[in-house]
């Protein structure tokens, strides 16, 4: 590694030991975890396998029923938790928010692992899964709200996947030092990062700016979501102009509680208690309760619309979920899951002299389970209540779905702590004064020709995409915008991780430094080729030499 | 704003240029068509004074198209398919107690709202009206299915049975769907074909007559309340019928434009 490695912060060594202390694969209640977390998402799978087997008849819904059950909420609920992740890390970037700087990462992986176990939970919840990415892809129509779905959240994902990356790229490359055991995986990782105050300040510049750019990304994909269910002119208690803010709100409120429980958590197991002071829970609580209370403002003015003096259709959807057969799960789901925890954060927001983690994490599963019934009673409702007057099944969860949405918990809690085991969730700190006044020059001509063609590229697949959009069967539009889309969101990867080198040294390095080719000696390829049986066994790379990690 | 020769020419070329590269999408856009300038415009009239609720067209139509046989258990949970089905309403109490019988097969919007929600083009719009569904490209996330203001959509929950006694009677003309899929009516659409190539063998235009009972359903109704045809006709029953003061459809607030009419002498209430 020709890494320039005097900018190492000055900070305690001991104090940096505590950043990675969560890394090793050890203790009892860790495997435990997996363990038990393993066996809790193999119910995700096993409800999976019976749909597969057995059709959707072993789930509760019907087509004279609930077209449409608890797996769609689940699929609410987890778009919504993903929301969280990358908001809180942009406003705390945006906002220079120093107190919760070390959420940041956390709060990425959140919205990693939850978006994985919603995508999922699609792929579970359509009738053929084998063929619905493919074909969203191949003839996704644009005026169709799922195509929108996919088209946004493929952004987010590589959005995020991008901030994330460069976000944590010097830590990574921190750790190829600190973690021997993985040198291999942060040196791959690191993709030859150099610690310069230049490369520094140009990884800080160009991941504000897609902070910047990654906050409106998130609220259209829950905006996207609320219009599947707010366009549904056919379906009364669903169509509502109100939907994307509403559940844009919702996704903030469910994915604050999660944060706030998935952190107190880990917080106790790796005791985090130096870099999460017991402060932060109080200034999360008083978020979740501002926003638990704008909920509810919302839930109100939605259901004073829907009984007041709205059309029949709708009246009687509102009816049933307040005064109705879904009564008992509404109010339930809205004095326990609602008022009760806002009364919790709200007596703990006022008085100075409470400051508590259970109290703060109480209210905040009850808000998750609170708003994950509500989502239920916003999606099951309106199939009981058809424009014209069928019969209707009731509707009655199967093991099925139960499997699949209790599954989707686990695997979402073991996909968060493989990649908290994985990665080094804490910050290191970054103390150079003045790294925001260094600039790295003007870039190689070849890396501003690699750039600059992306961004162009990009922008023209993307306007491509849009102009045919009206003969998906020939051009497969929502193909070229994506392509766009990914090539447009490389661009800030490829200004941090290109070299600002002249090309040709650039490509010698690299020549020298990788392991011996067959093609890079001409002379030496015909021997090989004739020995071809020990090329064949010959190790790939040279071991080092025993001792060598250990410094 | 008057174009100078100049730019006019430019224009051109840019339009020639375009026209060469947009050569291959030429027949697509050419088969887009307006309403008015269609061949035909299928639609239906049933008239429901004439129904008796004897349920011949659901039946003839389970047979016809290949439609799945349910089962209790998933009859009891709604997970049955009916292309075409009678909804029947109450209005009153004994004894000046009416049901109506409503059969209701697809309602082959003009404006459909499961074509808009549909993400892979599944289901479509043809050149004749008619909301048309693939099988093989549909996904099964049932967006189209919740949009359909009718409910006349059908999902399969499972695997499609039959008893070894109606496995007999499938007909070869139209295929058999896979679980996890969508179906609907299609106005007997292989009638439909049938029917053209017959009279193009026979050298004449589809004419009203041949038409007029062509769909299973109407084929079997004994009390000839259902009739099919070609609404850009005006010659026509059903563009005659569709005219009639007692013709209404369902849910008309809802800006769909259903081809399906209804005849009543009352207006029905919904």
């Amino acid at each position: 590694m020709a890494g320039v490695a005097r900018a190492t912060p000055a900070a305690g060594a001991s104090d940096e030991a505590a950043l990675i202390r969560h890394l090793p694969l050890e203790g009892q209640g860790f495997w435990l975890s997996i363990l038990v977390l393993a066996t809790g998402a193999s119910a995700l799978f096993y409800g999976f396998l019976l749909q597969v087997l057995y059709g959707h008849a072993v789930t509760g819904q019907g087509s004279h029923g609930a077209i449409w059950g608890i797996i769609v909420a689940n699929i609410v609920n987890f778009i919504g938790v993903s929301h969280v992740g990358i908001a809180i890390s942009a406003v705390v970037r945006l906002l220079r928010l120093k107190k919760y700087q070390q959420l940041a990462r956390l709060a990425e992986f959140i919205t990693l692992a939850a978006i994985t176990t919603a995508v999922m939970n699609i792929a579970m919840d359509v009738g053929r899964p084998e063929r619905f990415i493919i074909n969203t892809l191949w003839y996704g129509r644009h005026y169709a709200p799922f195509v929108w779905s996919c088209t946004v959240i493929t952004t987010y994902v590589v959005g995020s996947s991008v901030y994330l990356y460069l976000a944590m790229r010097r830590d990574l490359w921190l750790c190829e030092a600190k973690v021997p055991s993985r040198r291999w995986l942060y040196r791959m990782m690191a993709l030859g990062y150099r610690d310069t105050p230049a490369s520094r300040a140009r990884h800080n510049r160009v991941v504000w700016w897609l902070a910047v750019v990654i906050l409106p990304i998130m609220v259209s994909v829950h905006s996207v979501y609320g219009y599947i269910f707010g366009l549904q002119a056919g379906r009364p208690g669903w169509y509502n102009p109100f939907q994307a803010p509403y559940f844009v709100l919702g996704a903030i409120v469910s994915g604050f509680a999660t944060v706030i429980v998935a952190l107190a958590v880990l917080r106790q197991a790796f005791h985090w208690e130096e870099f999460f002071p017991i402060a932060i829970f109080k200034g999360l609580g008083i978020f979740l309760g501002f926003v638990t209370l704008l909920y509810m403002y919302f839930l109100f003015s939605e259901y004073l619309t829907g009984t007041y003096a709205s059309p029949e259709a709708e009246r009687v959807v509102f009816r049933d979920v307040l005064f109705g057969r879904f009564a008992v799960i509404t109010w339930s789901a809205m004095l326990g899951g609602m008022l009760f925890p806002f009364a919790l954060l709200f007596v703990q927001g006022v008085n100075r002299r409470i400051v508590s983690i259970p109290l703060t994490v109480t209210a905040a599963l009850f808000i998750n389970i609170g708003l994950w019934t509500i989502r239920t009673v916003v999606v099951v409702p309106t199939f009981y209540h058809p424009l014209l007057p069928w019969e209707v099944a009731p509707y009655v969860p199967a093991l099925a779905e139960w499997c699949i949405v209790i599954g989707s918990f686990f695997f979402f809690a073991l996909l968060l702590l493989v990649l908290v085991k994985v990665f080094p969730v804490l910050e290191f700190p970054e103390v150079h004064e003045g790294d925001e006044e260094v600039h790295g020059g003007r870039m190689p001509f070849w890396k501003m020709l690699s750039v600059g063609g992306s961004a162009v590229a990009g922008v023209t697949l993307i306007a491509t995409g849009i102009a045919y959009r009206t003969q998906p069967e020939f051009y497969h539009p929502p193909v070229i915008w994506l392509s766009g889309i990914v090539m447009l969101l490389s661009v800030p990867f490829q200004i941090c991780v290109l070299p600002e080198r002249p090309l040709r040294r650039f490509v010698r390095t690299q020549l020298a430094a990788a392991p011996r080719l067959v093609v890079s000696g001409r002379a030496r390829a015909a021997s090989y080729l004739v020995a071809a049986p020990r090329v064949v066994k010959a190790p790939a790379m040279r071991l080092p030499a025993p001792g060598v990690n250990a410094r | 704003m008057s174009a100078t020769p100049s730019r006019r020419r430019f224009l051109g070329a840019v339009g020639k240029a375009a026209s060469f590269f947009g050569l291959a999408s030429a027949p697509l856009v050419a088969a887009e068509g307006n309403a008015s300038s269609r061949k035909h415009r299928w639609g239906m009239v049933i008239d429901l004074d004439r129904c008796t609720g004897c349920q011949a067209c659901a039946v003839a139509c389970r047979a016809e198209n290949n439609v799945p046989v349910a089962g209790p258990t998933n009859t009891e949970k709604g997970r049955s398919i009916f292309w075409m089905n009678l909804l029947t309403t109450s209005e009153g109490a004994y004894p000046g107690l009416r049901q109506q019988f409503i059969p209701t097969p697809c309602n082959h919007c003009e404006d459909p709202p499961c074509v808009k929600a549909c993400p892979v083009g599944a289901t479509t719009q043809s050149e004749e009206g008619i909301t048309q569904q693939i099988p093989e490209r549909c996904i099964g996330c049932r967006l189209c299915e919740v949009a359909c203001p009718y409910t006349r959509r059908y999902f399969n929950w499972s695997e499609a049975e039959w008893p070894d006694s109606l496995r007999e009677q499938l007909n070869p003309d139209v295929a058999v769907r896979p679980h996890g899929v969508i179906e609907k009516c299609l106005f007997c659409h292989h009638r439909i074909r049938a029917a053209k190539d017959r009279v193009r063998a026979e050298g004449r235009a589809l004419t009203d007559a041949d038409v007029r009972r062509l769909p299973a359903c109407a084929q079997s109704c004994p009390a000839e309340a259902i009739v099919f045809g070609d609404l850009n006709d005006p010659e026509s029953e059903v563009s005659r019928e569709a005219e009639s003061p007692r013709a209404f459809r369902l849910l008309e607030d809802t800006g769909t434009h259903p081809k399906v009419f209804y005849l009543r002498e009352a207006k029905w209430q919904e």
